[in-house]
Order: C-alpha cells, then sequence, then structure tokens
C-alpha cells in the first residue's frame, strides 16, 4: 500500500539526503516521546537528551544545507556564463521523498496511479535555510530554558520538540493538505507551552492564540481543498502535491483563452453581487459574477497566513502570546512561527494565485504591510515593558517582509526571503537577550533598569548587537534585507517605500532609546536581583553558547548574503517569473474591450488614485450580452 | 408454502445472520436475566454474542449485488451497510464495557438484552431496502432505548429524561410513518429503490423532475423531522441537553451515538444518497431537497456551537456538541444530493458528500463516546464530574486519562492526526467539489462550517485548559477510582478508532473504499429496465 515514489526530477546520489530529511522529522518526535516517558523526577536526563535531539538535527541540517546548497553554488558561475539557464516550470526540490498515505478516488491521471495525499517532504532553495533556522533557533530554545524552566520539566520539553517537528514538517512539506496538517499541529504544542509555561496571563494568551489562528488556518483549509479541485475539475487530475499544483495552475493561465480566464482570473464583479442581492439583476448578469477560483483561493489562502504573519488588523494576538510565552516560545513564536505565515503567502499565495495576487494582494496585503510597519514601530515606541517592545517591532519586521513579497519582483522576494532568516535571526536572539535578564531581575520593565551596561558586560554587549542587526545596521544582516525589499518595492508602489524606510528611522529610534534606557546611563539595578544576597552574573557559558552561533550568523550574512540568495534564485525567480506573467496577462485583457474576464470595477480601482472613473470604464468595457455568442465561435 | 417464498426467505435469512445472533442472544439474556443476577455474567455473554456477530459477520457471504436483488429484496447488504454492520458492532462492545459497572446485577439481564437488541437494529437500519424493513429496525433500535434509559437509576431527573426521550421519539416516529405513507401512495411499493425509479421515471404520472410535487414536498418534509429528532437537527434538538443531563453517563454516550448513526444511515437510504440504481435519482431530484437541508445544516451547526459555547455542564456541553457535529454531517448530506448529480464523479466518488457522512459517523462515534467515556471513568458516587471544574488540573493527578480526554477534545476541534480532521477534511471535499450554477452555496456552507469549527474549538479548548493549565479544585482522588477496568477497555478502543481513524493507513483506506463502492457491481448489458417493477 505504501510505496516510496521519487519524481524523475531527483538526481541519484540523493538517497542519503532524502534520509537526513526524514530523519530531521524522526528524531524531534521520537526524542519527545522518550522525554515524555522518562517523567519529571529526571530532569537533568530530560534537559541533556532534548538537547542532543536539537543538536543532532541542528548538525543534520547543516548537512542538508551543505549538501544542497554546494551543487547550486557550484553550478552557478555556469549558468551565468552561458547567460541562459533552464527555467524551473514549477517547484521541483531537488532532494524529496514521498509515500502515499491517503487514498481519496481512484481515477489519477498518471500511469494509473491513484490519487492520494502524500507524505511529501523535499527541501528546496525557499525552505532549506529556513530549516536550518528552526535548528539554530531550537538549539538556543532549549538552552535557554535549562534552568528557567524547573516545574514539569519533561512536559516542557516534550511540547518543545513536537512543536520543532510541527515546524520543520511546514517548511519541508510538499504536499498541501500535509502543509496545512503540520501548520495546525504546531498550535497544540505552542499552546500548552504558553499555557502551562507563560507569565500571569497565560491561559487567557494560549487560547486567543489558539483560537485566533485556528479560526484563519479553517478557512485556509478551504482555500487549500478549493485550488485542489478547481485543478480537478480542470484537468480532471486530482492530486495533492504542491509542484503538481503550480504546473497545472500555470498550465492552465499559459493558455490564455477567454474560457480559462474567466475560471481562473476573473475578478468578482461586486456590483453586480450587491445588485443580485437585491434582486436588481437579471440571470443574464449574473454569469460570471461570482469570478474566478484564483481571488477567492487568494482570500481564503491569505486568511490563515495574515493571522500568522500577523498584518495588522489581525495582530492582536501577537503582543500577549508573545510577551505571556515562556523564552523558548517567545524565540521560536517570533524567530519560526510568523514566517510559516510568510512562508505559505510565497510558497502557496503567490504560485497558486498569481493574478489575485497583483490585483488584489499589492494593493490590499501593500497597503496592511505599510500600515503594520510604521503603527508596529509606533506601539513599540509606546512600550515600557522590553519583551511587548521586541513583539511589536516583530510586527514592524514582519511588515517589511510582506512589503518584500508583494513588490512581486525578484528583488523583493529575494529581500523578503533573507528578511525572514534575518528577523528569525535577530528578533529570536533579542527574546534570548530578554529572557536572560528577565531571568536575572525578575521584572521586564525598563523603568526598573538603568546603566547595566557596566554591570553585565556581555549581556550588554549582545543586547546592543542584536539591536543594531534588528535596526539594520549596514554590515549586518537587516541591512541587506531591507534594501532589498525597498529596492524592489520602488518599482511597484514608490509612495509605499517611501513611508516603509520611516518605519526604518522608526525602528532605529525606539530600540536605540530602550538600550540607552536600559544599558547606559547611572547604574539602577531592581531590587529583585540582589535579593538573595549574592548580585547577578554576567552571561555564562550556556547563554554564550546559545547566543553566539547566532551572532556569527547575523554578521556572516551582513557580510557575505550570497550563498542565500544565490541558493533560493531558481525558486525565486519561478515566482517572480509567475508574477510577470501575471502583469503581462492584466496589461493585456485590460487594454481588450469586450473581455469578460476582468470586468472593471475590480478592487484595484479603489485603492489606485490615478485611475479615471470606473463608471466610464464600466460603460466602455462591458460588451453588450448579445454579442457574446458572435464572438466566441 | 411455495418453493419460491422459501427461497426468498432463506436468503433472506441468511441475509442477516449477525442480527439473527444478536437478537437470539438477547432472547438467552433475557430469559437467563430472570433466573440469575449477575452483571459480569451477562456481560460476558453480551459480550460473547457480539463477538460471535462479528465472527458471522466475517465470514458472511458476499450478498448478490446484482440489479434484480436491489428491487426485490427488503434487505440489501452493499458496502455501505456493512461499514454500518461493523460500527454498529464495535460501537455495541464499547457500549457496553461503558456500562459494565454502572448497572446493577439485578437489572444486568434486562440491560444487556436491550443492548444487543439495540446494537441489531442500528445493524439492520444499514441494509435496509425497503420502507417497512428500515421503520421497523429503527423501532427495534428505539424500544429498547426507552427500556435501557430507565434501568441505570431511578431518580426524578432520570425519569424526567426517559420519559422526555420517550414521547419525542414516539412522535419522531409518527412523522416519519406519515411521510412513508406520502411516498407509499406516490410511488405504490415500499421497496426504496422502485420507489426511486417511480419517482424518476414518473412524469408521466405528471411528477415533473425539476419540480416535485406538494405531496413529494410534505413527504420530504415529514421524513426529515422525523429523522432530524434522531440525528437531533435543529430544530428538533432541544430535548438532547436535557437528556443527556439527566440520564446516566453511559446512556448519555448511547443516545449521542446511536440515535445519530441511525438516523443519518436512514436519511442516506431514504433519500435515495445510496443503495440505488444508479440510472434513478430518487427524492434527490428538484431543487428543494438541498435547499432544504442547507436551511438545516446552517441552523444545526450555529445553534449547536453558540448553544454550547454557553454551558459549564459537561454532559449538555457534549450534548449541544453533538447537535453541532450533526449540522457538519448535514452539510456533507446537503452537498451529496449535487455532487452525485454530476456525472463527473463517477470514478471520484470518495470526494462526494457520502463516503463524508459515513466516515465522519465512525469519526464521530469514536471521539464523542470517548469524552463521555472519561467522564465515565472519573465519576464515582461520591463525587460525580458534572460541570468543567470538575475536570480542573486532571493533568496532574491522571495525566493519561487527561491526554485521552485532550485527544478527544482536539479530534472534536478537527485537529490534525486525528479522526475528526479526516472527517472535516472529506465534508469541505464534498461540499467544495459542487460544480454547476449552486456550487457558490455550498462554499458559502463551507465557510459558515469552517467558523462553526472554530467557534467550537473555544469550548473544547475551555475544558482542555481547565484540564491542563488550572490546579485541581476537588482532587480527584486516584485510589477512590472504582479503576474499573470494562471502562478503560472502551476508553481504549475509543482512542485507538481515533487515532487509528485520524492516521493514515490500510484500514481507513479500505473504509474510504467501502464508504464510495457503487451499490450495483455494473456489470456490462445488464438489462435494468427489464428488471424494473411494473408501476402501478
Amino acid at each position: 500500500m505504501v510505496y516510496v515514489s521519487r519524481p524523475e526530477h531527483i538526481v541519484s546520489g540523493c538517497d542519503a539526503m532524502a534520509n537526513v530529511l526524514v530523519s530531521l522529522l524522526v528524531i524531534p518526535t521520537v526524542a519527545a516521546i522518550t522525554v515524555a516517558i522518562l517523567g519529571q523526577e529526571r530532569a537533568a536526563l530530560v534537559r541533556w537528551v532534548s538537547l542532543g535531539a536539537t543538536v543532532v538535527n541542528l548538525i543534520l541540517a547543516a548537512v542538508l544545507a551543505i549538501g544542497f546548497a554546494g551543487p547550486r553554488l557550484r553550478a552557478t558561475p555556469v549558468a551565468n556564463a552561458a547567460g541562459s539557464e533552464a527555467v524551473l516550470r514549477t517547484f521541483e526540490p531537488p532532494i524529496a521523498v514521498s509515500w502515499d498515505v491517503l487514498f481519496l478516488g481512484q481515477n489519477g491521471v498518471a500511469e494509473g496511479k491513484p490519487s492520494a495525499i502524500q507524505f511529501y517532504v523535499g527541501c528546496d532553495g525557499l525552505n532549506v535555510w529556513l530549516i536550518v533556522l528552526t535548528t539554530l533557533l531550537m538549539f538556543s530554545g532549549v538552552l535557554v530554558s535549562w534552568t528557567s524552566i524547573h516545574e514539569r520539566v519533561n512536559e516542557f520539553y516534550a511540547w518543545l520538540l513536537l512543536l520543532e517537528t510541527g515546524m520543520l514538517g511546514v517548511f519541508m512539506a510538499f504536499d498541501i493538505v500535509l502543509f496545512y496538517v503540520f501548520f495546525e499541529l504546531t498550535l497544540v504544542p505552542l499552546f500548552f507551552l504558553i499555557g502551562i509555561w507563560g507569565g500571569p496571563q497565560r491561559r487567557y494568551a494560549a487560547r486567543k492564540f489558539f483560537i485566533y489562528t485556528l479560526t484563519g488556518s479553517m478557512i485556509t483549509l478551504l482555500g487549500v481543498l478549493g485550488v485542489v479541485l478547481a485543478c480537478q475539475s480542470e484537468t480532471g487530475e486530482l492530486t495533492f502535491s504542491i509542484p503538481r499544483l503550480v504546473e497545472i495552475v500555470h498550465g492552465r493561465l499559459a493558455l490564455d483563452s477567454p474560457a480559462e480566464r474567466a475560471f481562473w482570473t476573473a475578478v468578482p464583479d461586486v456590483r453586480a453581487i450587491i445588485k443580485h442581492m437585491f434582486r436588481l439583476v437579471g440571470s443574464q448578469e449574473t454569469v460570471g459574477m461570482w469570478g474566478g477560483v484564483e481571488f477567492w483561493v487568494f482570500l481564503a489562502l491569505s486568511a490563515g497566513f495574515a493571522i500568522k504573519v500577523p498584518l495588522v488588523p489581525l495582530h492582536t494576538w501577537l503582543p500577549l502570546a508573545h510577551v505571556e510565552a515562556p523564552t523558548a516560545g517567545s524565540v521560536l513564536l517570533a524567530g519560526i512561527l510568523l514566517k510559516i505565515g510568510t512562508y505559505g503567502f510565497l510558497r502557496l499565495c503567490l504560485p497558486l494565485a498569481p493574478d489575485a495576487s497583483l490585483l488584489l494582494g499589492v494593493p490590499l496585503i501593500g497597503t496592511l504591510a505599510v500600515i503594520g510597519i510604521v503603527y508596529g514601530a509606533l506601539c513599540a515606541l509606546a512600550q515600557d515593558d522590553i519583551k511587548k517592545l521586541v513583539a511589536y517591532s516583530s510586527v514592524s519586521h514582519l511588515g517589511f517582509c510582506m512589503l518584500g513579497m508583494f513588490a512581486l519582483n525578484t528583488a523583493g522576494l529575494s529581500g523578503s526571503l533573507l528578511q525572514m532568516i534575518n528577523h528569525g535571526l535577530s528578533t529570536g536572539a533579542l527574546f534570548l537577550v530578554v529572557g536572560m535578564l528577565y531571568e536575572r531581575y525578575h521584572t521586564r520593565m525598563m523603568g526598573d533598569y538603568g546603566g547595566l551596561g557596566a554591570r553585565l558586560h556581555l549581556l550588554s554587549l549582545f543586547m546592543v548587537f542584536f539591536c543594531l542587526t534588528s535596526i539594520g545596521l549596514p554590515g549586518l544582516n537587516g541591512f541587506i534585507g531591507e534594501a532589498l525589499v525597498l529596492l524592489g518595492m520602488y518599482e511597484v508602489r514608490p509612495w509605499m517605500v517611501v513611508v516603509g524606510a520611516g518605519g526604518i528611522v522608526l525602528g532605529a529610534w525606539y530600540l536605540l532609546t530602550m538600550l540607552m534606557r536600559v544599558f547606559f546611563g547611572p547604574v539602577k539595578e531592581p531590587i529583585a536581583g540582589t535579593e538573595h544576597g549574592v548580585p547577578v552574573s554576567d552571561l555564562n557559558l550556556r547563554e554564550l553558547s546559545a547566543l553566539i552561533p547566532i551572532a556569527v550568523l547575523c554578521v556572516v550574512i551582513g557580510v557575505y548574503p550570497q550563498p542565500i540568495l544565490e541558493t533560493a534564485r531558481k525558486e525565486i525567480e519561478l515566482v517572480a517569473d509567475y508574477a510577470a506573467q501575471a502583469r503581462e496577462r492584466q496589461a493585456n485583457h485590460q487594454l481588450r474591450p469586450g473581455n469578460l474576464s476582468l470586468p472593471p470595477g475590480n478592487l484595484d480601482d479603489s485603492l489606485l488614485p490615478r485611475k479615471s472613473d470606473p463608471r466610464q470604464r464600466f460603460d466602455d468595457e462591458v460588451p453588450p450580452p448579445k454579442e457574446q455568442p458572435e464572438e466566441q465561435p | 408454502m411455495s418453493q419460491e417464498v422459501i427461497a426468498a426467505l432463506t436468503q433472506a435469512v441468511s441475509l442477516i445472520v449477525p442480527e439473527i445472533v444478536l437478537v437470539l442472544g438477547a432472547c438467552a439474556v433475557f430469559l437467563g436475566g430472570t433466573f440469575r443476577n449477575d452483571r459480569h455474567l451477562w456481560g460476558v455473554g453480551a459480550l460473547a454474542t457480539l463477538i460471535l456477530a462479528g465472527v458471522a459477520l466475517w465470514r458472511s457471504p458476499p450478498s448478490p449485488t446484482s440489479a434484480a436483488s436491489l428491487y426485490a429484496s427488503s434487505i440489501f447488504v452493499d458496502q455501505p451497510a456493512l461499514l454500518i454492520r461493523w460500527t454498529a458492532l464495535v460501537g455495541g462492545v464499547v457500549l457496553l464495557l461503558l456500562s459494565w459497572n454502572a448497572i446493577s446485577d439485578s437489572l444486568s439481564g434486562e440491560f444487556h438484552g436491550c443492548l444487543l437488541l439495540i446494537v441489531a437494529g442500528l445493524s439492520l437500519t444499514g441494509s435496509a431496502n425497503d420502507l417497512v424493513t428500515l421503520f421497523l429496525a429503527l423501532e427495534l433500535t428505539s424500544i429498547p432505548t426507552y427500556i435501557l434509559l430507565y434501568l441505570f437509576r431511578i431518580d426524578a431527573a432520570a425519569q424526567e429524561a426517559a420519559l422526555k426521550y420517550f414521547l419525542l421519539s414516539v412522535f419522531s416516529s409518527a412523522l416519519l410513518l406519515f411521510g412513508f405513507s406520502y411516498l407509499y401512495g406516490l410511488g405504490g411499493t415500499t421497496n426504496i429503490p422502485a420507489l426511486a425509479d417511480a419517482l424518476t421515471h414518473g412524469e408521466e404520472n405528471g411528477i415533473s423532475v425539476s419540480r416535485l410535487p406538494a405531496v413529494v414536498l410534505i413527504a420530504l418534509v415529514m421524513i426529515v423531522s422525523g429523522l432530524g429528532f434522531r440525528i437531533s437537527a435543529v430544530p428538533f434538538h432541544f430535548y438532547a441537553p436535557d437528556v443527556y443531563q439527566g440520564t446516566a453517563t453511559p446512556a448519555a454516550a448511547l443516545l449521542a451515538f446511536v440515535p445519530k448513526v441511525a438516523g443519518f444511515i436512514s436519511l442516506l437510504r431514504v433519500l435515495g444518497f445510496i443503495g440505488l440504481d444508479p440510472r434513478t435519482n430518487g427524492l434527490t431530484l428538484g431543487n428543494e431537497t438541498p435547499v432544504f437541508l442547507w436551511i438545516l445544516a446552517a441552523f444545526t451547526m450555529s445553534l449547536g456551537n453558540v448553544l454550547a459555547l454557553l454551558q459549564s455542564n459537561l454532559k449538555r456541553l457534549l450534548a449541544y456538541s453533538s447537535v453541532a457535529h450533526a449540522g457538519y454531517m448535514l452539510v456533507a448530506l446537503a452537498a451529496a444530493n449535487s455532487v452525485q448529480a454530476s456525472e463527473k464523479t463517477s470514478g471520484l466518488s470518495s470526494l462526494g458528500g457520502v463516503p463524508a457522512v459515513l466516515f465522519y459517523l465512525m469519526a464521530y462515534g469514536g471521539m464523542t463516546v470517548g469524552a463521555f467515556a472519561v467522564l465515565v471513568y472519573l465519576s464515582t458516587p461520591e463525587r460525580p464530574v458534572e460541570n468543567e471544574d470538575d475536570l480542573a488540573g486532571l493533568s496532574r493527578n491522571h495525566p493519561g486519562l487527561a491526554l485521552m480526554m485532550t485527544l478527544f477534545l482536539f479530534s472534536l476541534i478537527g485537529i490534525p492526526l486525528t479522526a475528526g480532521f479526516v472527517g472535516k477534511l472529506l465534508i469541505f471535499l464534498g461540499a467544495l467539489a459542487v460544480e454547476g450554477d449552486r456550487a457558490i452555496f455550498y462554499r458559502e456552507l463551507a465557510l459558515i462550517m469552517a467558523l462553526n469549527a472554530a467557534i467550537g474549538a473555544w469550548y473544547y479548548l475551555r475544558i482542555v485548559t481547565k484540564m491542563y493549565l488550572h490546579t485541581p479544585i476537588k482532587p480527584l482522588e486516584p485510589a477512590k477510582l472504582a479503576h474499573s477496568w470494562p471502562v478503560l477497555a472502551a476508553l481504549w478502543i475509543c482512542t485507538v478508532l481515533t487515532l487509528g481513524l485520524g492516521l493514515p493507513n490500510p484500514i481507513t483506506n479500505r473504509i474510504m473504499r467501502m464508504a464510495s463502492a457503487p451499490p450495483i457491481s455494473q456489470e456490462p448489458g445488464s438489462a435494468l429496465a427489464s428488471n424494473r417493477p411494473r408501476r402501478p
């Protein structure tokens, strides 16, 4: 029943790598079960087992990254010299493995194979660095919880390790249902992590986080199934594989026939729908009223991802969850889980709904991202709680990520991907340092601190360093990502860049203010620190080993980001190419009169100021219904 | 007696061997119960009967699936019928184990006899191919249930619950019969496929395909209302919370499971979603049925979920939750209609609403009965577990039980790797697979269901929060628990079911295939028309 199928493009010699891929998921799961069985009493053993598992995973991820990136980096100069390289037609993970797991229906087209939901995991340019980032932050997360968690230790580490499985699974999944399964499975461990080991408002925070995300992801599920069924109704092939779905969608879109356009890319005619609700129109005018598949798929997929990112009106769960979570939870929440949202946009939304991303995504999500950048920064400026400040800074930084993504060009997309990794590193590290500070003084209020730079040299050093990476100082990682994002967006919507750049200034403002108040000036320590008679000590070896790898990576990426950009180039160009095709389609068909597929009055108009009066265009472009049959044959 | 009748009888008997075993076992237990009062003895006897019926079912020969037998026999065992039979037997075992210690010695004979009859009735409902058989099977389930509700304990609340259930159930049976009588009047036959055939080819009788006459509509409304009581669809749900709360917990588990399975399989049969000649479409013709089911589904799930939010009594909460889940299944039922109508699905039957309903019934059984089983296990006479607060801090004292309860609750929410997720996935697929003009309505319905699932998560999660994130208010003494192994065994069966149906495995795939199997093996050139009975 279960068999391993190897897609054709998998080169031989990758078997070992495929094993690594599976081991990355198996090791944390097995470790989680082991740790849970070990029991509460053997806390030391539990910690060491968890650390061992995360270290092994980190090494495996490094092996995977090297094994994956090596061929690509070596191949690059040749391709550049030749000037033309075989462009990907769809995502083709060079390292992948798949098993059929749940059969649905019998009429799979490909060589009599029944359609099935697959356990299809793989590694390509988009996810390889995120996998590394996940394992790295897990390593730091385990270390930072070493002494701060002393209740129900085994449960804590079990949930933490399960969370790692879930996060890695989301990034690796190439089956759309598998992606969703992992997407939801990350909720459960985090619910318990926040709810049991969190701060004073932990129960409320945990439930709010869970319900908020679940609501979005339920709608995402509808979108996921919608796109699967749309492909099935068009081609008769029922598939859940993301590469295959992308291929089908673009194969159909490339046909560029009126019927296909009406099916996929048509924009719902809001006016007709409203008229229809009040029974003002005849059935003639309701044809195509609901628009094409892409539009709804985009909206449904975005619902879950936008909550996860979070985009601004949907961000209210984030400060609460971040602040209440234990340090490791905050680190992973900010570092990895928010990236699941952006990654979802990149992997599913943009390739599967390119036209809707262009028509609706750029104005809508772009605007929300810009608002998020400024609003998040302003909120961060107003905080007294350091952790809350970092949490709001996440909202701001993720705004940059989304801004770059919806530039829909190579520069913007690369910047966005880089920004995902950068934010994971620097904000993850900031949460680590804040957690270490809290462990020492049991307060996070800026007002309680002052001049810590004189007392805790190393801790202050790292705090200043990570703040600088977060601000985007040239030479450190944040700069590259933000620069690429703004560069990419400038071609599309210059005004968004202007406002977004203001966010960078604000970012510098709130982080430097925080540094000034806490680490410089006259020494002022909270009383709690000296409560036990012993003054607090600086960072120890354990804490240093949690921070140093991240710091090193920050510098490396800041100086030499090419490996990441080069390895992801193929996939980034693929997504950018899809967007370019969508632009072309839009340009062609909006000019041609008598085109039902893009009825005027689409939402783009209302958000773009310089278009002409939509009502007039309505009259110009919609053909009289009777002409339609004459044109078709 | 002519040879033909004898042959027909032998054939009919051979089809219902498992049910006959169950009924004979029930008779034996009833009779024996008058001589000895020993709950262990009769429990073992009933369990043996169930296992024997399982063996009989396992060994039963494949029933004829020709068109002739479809139109002729009143029992038709197709793949969905087999699924329901297995569901009934497994459900019977779980319910038996669940009430092992809840029943007093003196009443144990009657209890186990009734339970066996209920299982037999449920099992028969799945394969009923005739209105009369269907009604008899439903009554075979209902009547022992009335008795059973009285057997657990006799206090005012239980009496009120039993009486309420009895009156409403009888009323619903009357509605059902009323609807059946209209159908008989229209088609001149009680055989369901023949009836569907008569309605489909009824144009010469003045029945238009696109618009059903008022008589059919009345029949339809009556039948769906009558069965609506059993599946606790809004507005026929109102008895559920009171009855569940008033009666003993094992009985509540039974009420949450058995009538629902019986009701849904009857709906599938009567409305002609399964077991029909593929060339006819029974009551699924016309535009009215889907609209009716749409409204029923939307109201059932929304009201069930919203009212469940307000509950703090666990049994009331689970009652409303069962209402909500009935709504989810109705979504699949509403969609099944239109999916079946399109020819495209002939090879893609796993996407339809019917397999979704069948799968969800099993998933629902596992998780809901499991949740009740946890309550049964934790309750002691001194300290009944009634409210959410009684579960506070459960993870400290009983980590294993808390984990099981969490599994059931997460399955009810629909978190992946549980049966509930696969069920929801199938329902969504069913609802979204509808094409054509009306597709948008099913997409709206799917959206309503998605939002409902999120609302539902709130109250299930509240229980998880209580168990894991709160400290015990009145700690449960582990020593005080009865440690009854039968309940524990029932819990384990439910756990295995909930996980097993959620994790992909050969059995899940087998169930999917069975649930979506066509009723008649399509032999080429089978002269269906000639087998069609003469219309009056």
